[in-house]
């Protein structure tokens, strides 16, 4: 543990120059490598998925004086020895792509997890800085950290930040283009070291270094094999295996847990040098608020405090103002008659004004629907989302939730998909990838599709039950919960599979930085938007063909039986079902206007609200249910929704009539 | 009772040198007298030795158990002695059926032979580790060691799974007994390996630990698999 080579800066630098130097940005999860990430990239950003996998990588280009940078954004890790898709790609990263140097962002506060990660760098012998990111918070838990010497041990630049305030990202800047080789060497047990003397001779050339990828394939890692496949032939791919099972044997423990104790006794080491500790700060309202959300008693209450406040920003401001301003001042009075007018002169024929302008026309039904009523609701709840995910309560919301949701088959992990499920749930049902198990991801999908309605649909649906009664809120909301719950428990009992471990690390409370929350509010907004307005103007156009055929009536006559007899509703509503298969929220917003003209009595409102939140997901959730769990599983979870929600709306028809409930 | 006599005469085959062969005797005397019985036709009928009469002879000679006419009772020595025994028989009861797991008829064999071996030392050493236990796993009392009576002034266990340590306290965690060596891993990368110290903030809903200054939630099940020493 001795470092050599204190002085990196005079033969070892690179200095990149070239147009196409690529830097990767890696770090644990929740330590701002991604607003370091937007500071440093501005707007030069894209993201996709990487190849061959479902996890999103962002790329984007840094302007420094003359030159400019590639950057990647690599998912968050723990070890460079994946237990995960997103930690298998960020390790493929760093394997496959020629990175001429990595930024190893580090949160401030918890330098020995960091340090784990930059051990595992400096053994693939590559190029790297390490920033210091949190200081802030890191200095008022009495945490100092004498950065000097820790660059000195390592021998490498280490720069502390705390990005949310800019602080640090000059010398950041500075420092990006000059990345150099560690000179720190380390050694694990001698058993070890032979075995990795061993393996290196086994192994082809790489972009990292042979010890490191020894390393990795002794600590038990899987995934290389493919990678490897290629290069070597298969006798020496088993030479390679009974050298892993030989050290294997000779540790009771395995022998990746063995790797990662020496590694760790190697940075206590490094940080016995390097951290001073100062008085601690007394606990602030911060940490209070922390503790508080997750008590067994006091965390109830704030649960409920958080869903109104969201209930107000979203339910209130941006369902009922937001939208009454922009549907009644802006396209009614406005935008309508302005488009009324213009096509009036530039298109003769009735017919297609009509498919513009008319009652099902694409301006004055698709847009005012998707501007007007959805828009105002989607981005006012991403909004509130955003603020809940950056400022830490969701995972202390999974920690109140997780053993109920362990009764569904889940754990406390599956509250962020099913929170933004209420934003979106297509969005959500991309989410669900971060579960550990096949049948936890079914599960999810399943309850996502079926139950939980997304905050257009909840939008629309909670403006029409304000016009009831209290009663009739709770007794919506109740039989929703209460097939979700009774249809999650079953499912956990049915589905085959495996339910996963509820390990959880909770970021500290934080105050949301207001141009995070704004970045990350408009890309979903246009992500959503995208996805909408063209399934918006689909389902108008297959209504206003539909109608001009006559079909209509011909759907409504057909459908009578289950619609009339059934639930007890107009054969009007038949309409909304249909345009429902589109989307559940804009079929939801068909049973509002019905509601508007008189058209359903308070039990008819609350049968066929009951009915369409059950009702099987729209187009692009289908579409992506399909993608993410395959056919079979998207084909069962329809034929099992369709009929079901159906019986539900049934069930509460002919209970509502039978006990003459008021509403 | 009944399931300690059993294991008597299965196991008596595998007992070879006299002073085992007292062993056995002294025990069994031990549990009679739990039951509060001194009877000395039951104590030869129990008994499976064949040379069971001449070993009493020995006992009585040796000074460790006094016969007065239907009744057989311990001198002060021979009862020290079966305490002793008795004590290192149902701790390794205890630490096989407790740590390691083991059905309760395979502790019962085991602890048998661990019973003639144990040194005071690791036998106090066991029972620390173990958080002093009153009873074997069969509900009968375990005669308390040095050891125990220090621990009546500081209730301390050396070792205890982390859902027993009091929340605020801190805890040096020691081994790790996973389920599946996948949780080993995923525990291991969130720096909860033996050595880290770690503290409860909270037990329910959901467990809170935190580990320098990462806090993390986790199953009680998870809780159960670690063992902590309290600094």
């Amino acid at each position: 543990m001795v470092a050599k080579n204190m002085e990196c800066h005079s033969h070892k630098k690179k200095t990149l120059t070239e147009n196409s130097q690529q830097i990767a940005l890696i770090g644990n999860p929740n330590v701002g490598k991604s607003v370091i990430f937007g500071i440093l990239t501005g707007k030069y950003v894209t993201v996709s998925n990487y190849p061959g996998t479902t996890v999103e990588v962002a790329y984007g280009k840094i302007r420094h004086g003359d030159d400019s940078f590639h950057i990647i954004d690599t998912p968050g890790v723990n070890t460079l020895i994946p237990m995960s898709e997103d930690e298998k790609v960020t390790r493929d990263i760093l394997l496959k792509e020629r990175l001429s140097s990595v930024v190893q962002v580090a949160d401030a506060k918890n330098l020995r997890r960091a340090l784990l990660i930059t051990l595992q760098l400096i053994e693939m012998r590559l190029p790297f800085l390490l920033v210091l990111n949190m200081d802030d918070e890191a200095r008022s838990r009495g945490i100092i950290i004498e950065s000097k010497r820790l660059s000195e041990i390592l021998s490498l630049p280490v720069i502390r930040t705390v990005a949310t305030q800019r602080i640090g990202m000059s010398a950041l800047l500075e420092e990006i283009a000059k990345p150099c080789l560690s000179g720190f060497a380390f050694k694990y047990d001698d058993n070890l070291e032979n075995a990795i003397k061993e393996m290196e001779d086994y192994l082809p050339e790489a972009n990292i270094s042979k010890r490191s990828l020894s390393v990795m394939i002794l600590a038990g890692d899987e995934s290389l094999r493919e990678w490897l496949n290629p290069y070597i032939d298969h006798a020496v791919l088993k030479k390679i295996d009974s050298l892993y099972q030989r050290i294997q044997e000779r540790y009771h423990e395995p022998a990746g847990y063995v790797i990662n104790k020496q590694r760790l006794k190697i940075v206590d080491g490094i940080l016995e040098g390097v951290l001073a500790s100062s008085q601690k700060k007394a606990e602030g309202i911060k940490e209070s608020f922390g503790r508080w959300s997750m008590h067994p008693v006091w965390g109830i209450p704030i649960i409920l405090a958080v869903l109104f406040l969201v209930y107000e920003f979203v339910g209130v401001f941006g369902a009922q103002t937001l939208v009454n301003f922009l549907e009644k001042a802006i396209f009614g009075r406005y935008l309508n008659p302005w488009a009324v007018k213009i096509v009036d002169i530039l298109v003769p024929v009735p017919l297609l004004k009509e498919l513009f302008v008319g009652d099902y026309g694409i301006i004055t039904m698709a847009l005012t629907y998707a501007i007007a009523i959805v828009l105002p609701i989607v981005g006012t709840f991403f909004i509130a989302f955003g603020i809940l995910e950056d400022s830490g309560y969701l995972p202390r919301l999974a920690v109140m939730v997780n053993r109920v949701f362990k009764m569904m088959g889940l754990n406390g992990k599956a509250v962020l998909p099913m929170i933004l499920g209420l934003g979106c749930d297509t969005m959500a049902t991309l989410t669900a990838r971060i579960l550990e198990t096949k049948k936890e991801r079914i599960i999810a999908t399943l309850l996502l599709a079926l139950g939980v309605p997304c905050s257009a649909q909840l939008g629309v649906v909670l403006g029409m039950l304000a016009g009831l009664s209290l009663k009739a809120v709770i007794l919506w909301a109740g039989v929703i919960i209460g097939v979700i719950f009774i249809v999650g428990y079953l499912a956990a009992k049915i589905i085959p599979g495996d339910e996963s471990d509820f390990v959880l690390e909770l970021p500290p409370i934080r105050i949301p930085q207001f141009s995070n929350i704004l970045i990350k509010t408009l890309a979903r907004v246009e992500w959503y938007l995208k996805e909408a307005v063209p399934l918006f103007i689909l389902g108008t156009l297959i209504l206003f063909i539909s109608h001009k055929l006559g079909l209509l009536a011909v759907i409504e006559k057909v459908t009578a039986p289950l619609v009339v007899d059934f639930l007890g509703l107009p054969a009007k509503a038949a309409e909304s079902f249909i345009i429902g298969f589109l989307r559940r929220d804009y079929g939801a917003a068909g049973l509002f206007a019905m509601a508007k003209a008189g058209e359903l009595n308070n039990t008819q409102i609350l049968v066929s609200l009951v009915t369409i939140t059950l009702f099987i997901p729209c187009i692009a959730n289908l579409m992506i249910i399909i993608k993410e769990r395959g056919l079979k599983t998207a084909v069962a979870i329809v034929g099992f929704i369709f009929p079901f929600a159906f019986l539900v709306g049934g069930i509460l028809n002919f209970i509502l009539r039978a006990l003459a409930i008021e509403l | 009772m009944k399931q300690e006599k059993r294991w008597h005469r299965w196991h008596g085959g595998m007992i070879e040198g006299k002073g085992q062969r007292i062993d056995e005797l002294l025990e069994l005397l031990w549990i009679m007298k739990e039951d509060r019985k001194d009877d000395l036709k039951e104590f030869l009928k129990s008994s499976e030795d064949k040379d069971v009469k001449r070993l009493l002879e020995e006992m009585e000679d040796g000074g460790l158990v006094s016969v007065e006419g239907e009744s057989i009772k311990f001198k002060s020595k021979g009862g020290k002695k079966a305490e002793m025994i008795i004590r290192r028989h149902r701790l390794a009861e205890r630490l096989f059926a407790d740590l390691f797991e083991f059905e309760i008829k395979q502790a019962h064999a085991d602890a048998c032979a661990f019973e003639h071996i144990l040194s005071p030392e690791v036998t106090d050493s066991v029972c620390t580790f173990l958080g002093h236990p009153p009873i074997c796993p069969d509900g009968r009392p375990i005669p308390r060691g040095e050891c125990c009576k220090k621990f009546q002034i500081e209730i301390k266990p050396l070792v205890q799974s982390l859902t027993s340590l009091q929340p605020g306290k801190d805890g040096r965690i020691v081994f790790i007994t996973p389920r599946y060596h996948a949780r080993l891993d995923k525990l291991g990368s969130l720096g909860i390996v033996p050595g880290s110290i770690v503290r409860v903030h909270q037990r329910k809903p959901s467990y809170v630990l935190k580990i320098g200054e990462t806090e993390i939630a986790l199953d009680e099940e998870i809780a159960k698999e670690i063992y902590v020493r309290e600094v």
